[in-house]
């Protein structure tokens, strides 16, 4: 697997997680939902890609989707977390935190062991 | 930031051509409701737009972050088609799956075509299966220098072709074309499966 590949895949696996956190604090419209994760992190790589993920979330029940009319000169559809979403972001999270924590004492433990050898 | 003509086109430009590319694998109101949502991302982006020289430049560089219409809509095709697709196993949402991978993937192109010959055996061997009883001469085991490679029909049959079985040639036929079938529709939806796997998200 060349390097962009596996950049490419973490980047889409965690997309789905950050999307959910994004929306956690409160319901957001798309282009706040973009503007969000681009300002924290540099997953969004075309814009356009984000709302089929969206939809999907809807789909599943994880989010839950509602156009306002009004509150713009364009209708805004924003997405807020259903019970359901908040009950795996919370699995998802914790996953993720046991993950990153397992790779980093990996990670951790590799270095030291360079150093020692050195 | 208002829009002039030039400016409008190009954005309606855009649409129209997302809106044709949806409509290629999606129901329509999945369509409305997305290229609505796209339009109102870039209306916002317009209304918020500074900084650009020109308003073409302002546009392009929006139309640019937002993505190509065709990469868009193969984002949306993707994850609605596949996932409809390894959910219920039907042979519309399947068929509309491997075509849009073997439209944009060369090994959706190739699966396509494993499966496509899989699919064509298998209807193949259930039409012969039907014709036998109406037309006894003309179906039946297709041998060639003495080696059976499978069941076939033809009219007329050629002196060359050597066609050969009684009429227990349609039980064989139907049981040999469903079970290709079955098994070609089986490793279609695990294929799919495993794109969407592989996919992540």
């Amino acid at each position: 697997m060349s390097h962009e590949t596996w950049q490419e895949q973490l980047r889409r696996g965690s997309l789905d997680l950050a999307i959910l956190l994004t929306v956690s604090s409160g319901p957001r419209y798309g282009l706040a939902i973009i503007q969000h994760l681009e300002a924290f992190t540099d997953l969004v790589v075309t814009e356009g890609t984000i709302y089929p993920i969206l939809g999907r979330l809807t789909r599943e029940g994880l989010l839950d989707a509602t156009w306002v009319e009004g509150e713009a000169p364009h209708p805004r559809k924003y997405y807020r977390l259903t019970r359901h979403g908040a009950k795996r972001l919370d699995h998802m999270t914790r996953e993720w935190r046991a993950f990153t924590e397992k790779i980093d004492r990996l990670i951790d433990a590799a270095r030291g062991h360079d150093h020692a050898a050195h | 930031m208002q829009l002039t003509e030039p400016g409008e086109s190009r954005v309606n430009g855009y649409l129209f051509v997302l809106e044709r590319s949806l409509k290629t694998f999606l129901p329509r109101d999945v369509v409305r409701d997305a290229v609505r949502e796209i339009e109102s991302h870039l209306r916002e982006r317009i209304a918020a737009a500074d900084g650009a020289p020109t308003e073409r430049d302002a546009v392009e560089r929006i139309l640019a972050e937002l993505g190509p219409p065709l990469r868009v809509a193969q984002a949306y095709s993707a994850e609605r088609t596949l996932e409809e697709a390894v959910a219920t196993g039907r042979v519309v949402p399947m068929m509309r799956a491997i075509w849009h991978l073997a439209v944009s993937t060369v090994v959706g192109f190739f699966a396509a075509i494993g499966l496509m010959v899989g699919y064509l055996v298998g209807i193949g061997s259930l039409l012969v299966a039907c014709i036998k009883p109406f037309f006894p001469e003309n179906a039946g085991i297709q041998f060639v220098h003495g080696i059976p490679v499978g069941f076939a029909a033809q009219f007329p049959v050629a002196p060359t072709t050597d066609l050969r079985g009684g009429y227990w040639v349609i039980p064989l036929a139907l049981a040999f074309g469903l079970g290709v079938l079955v098994v070609t529709h089986r490793c279609g939806r695990k294929y799919l499966a495993w794109w969407r796997e592989r996919r992540v998200s």
